[in-house]
């Protein structure tokens, strides 16, 4: 069966995919945040931990996303590889930073963009090597 | 944060794992259906059932709760930026259970991809 070619509409599928992905991260970060800060992590602490961060709306927020995205990512991943869509569906490796430093205010070191600019690197190569077996198998 | 960076890194790396498991048995159960690549509603609603019905699809979901939990405890307590960033190290455990679990073809510039991914997460860890 025919799952290579990266079309239009898958492309669009996973831009769509990236930005709510984003969204759901920055949902999940805000759940996390508003509960009170714990010293250790161990069973006790984890779990009075999870029942405050369950009951966060930011969290269901967060999930409903999740299962858009889940739609969107099943409809993706039947009709092309797990090994082309993931390294794809990673430019939220740009989205997710840009949203912390704006509206988390945290910092970003130049080392830490640094990084991030080597998995957009990789992820480029990896798209280029998916168009080159779909010029293969022409 | 400096003393628990390598409890971080750990659970982190925990959460990429259960996310990669979640993901191989979404793969097999999507898979293990007959789908046309055409698209419409009423084929959407019925993928969906017919997905949702399988075991394997229930295992994946269990992995992603365990996996959310994880994800959950270490947001707590690392900025948002690294966390997310450094769980990207998922895309080892991902090559490696595609390349050699679903059996899917590598050429050499996805490996050099893939290998430059796992050096900016190298970097972001170290700063």
């Amino acid at each position: 069966m025919f799952k290579k070619k990266v079309t239009l509409k898958v492309l669009l599928l996973l831009v769509a995919s990236d930005m709510l992905e984003t969204a759901i991260h920055f949902f999940f970060k805000k759940g996390a945040l508003a509960q009170t800060e714990f010293s250790a992590i161990d069973l006790p602490n984890a779990v009075i931990f999870l029942k405050g961060v369950f009951s966060s709306p930011f969290l269901w927020a967060g999930l409903l996303t999740v299962a858009v995205v889940f739609i969107i990512w099943a409809t993706i991943l039947s009709k092309i590889d797990l090994s082309v869509a993931v390294p794809i569906a990673s430019f939220s490796y740009i989205l997710v930073p840009v949203v912390s430093v704006i509206f988390l205010h945290e910092h970003i070191s130049a080392l830490r963009w640094a990084g991030i600019l080597f998995i957009i690197a990789g992820v480029i190569l990896v798209s280029l090597s998916s168009k080159e077996r779909i010029a293969e198998s022409k | 944060m400096r003393e628990g960076l390598l409890v971080i890194l750990f659970m982190i790396a925990l959460t990429s794992l259960c996310d990669t498991v979640n993901q191989l048995f979404l793969k097999s159960a999507i898979d293990s259906l007959n789908f046309s690549p055409k698209f419409n509603f009423i084929k959407i609603f019925k993928f969906i059932f017919q997905l949702v019905i399988k075991p394997r699809l229930w295992l994946s979901f269990l992995f992603s709760v365990i996996s959310l939990c994880i994800w959950l405890l270490v947001l707590s307590k690392a900025d948002l930026n690294f966390a997310f960033s450094a769980d990207s190290m998922h895309y080892i455990f991902i090559a490696l259970a595609s390349r050699f679990i679903l059996k899917e073809k590598f050429s050499v510039l996805r490996w050099l991809g893939t290998g430059l991914i796992v050096t900016g997460i190298v970097f972001v860890s170290l700063s």
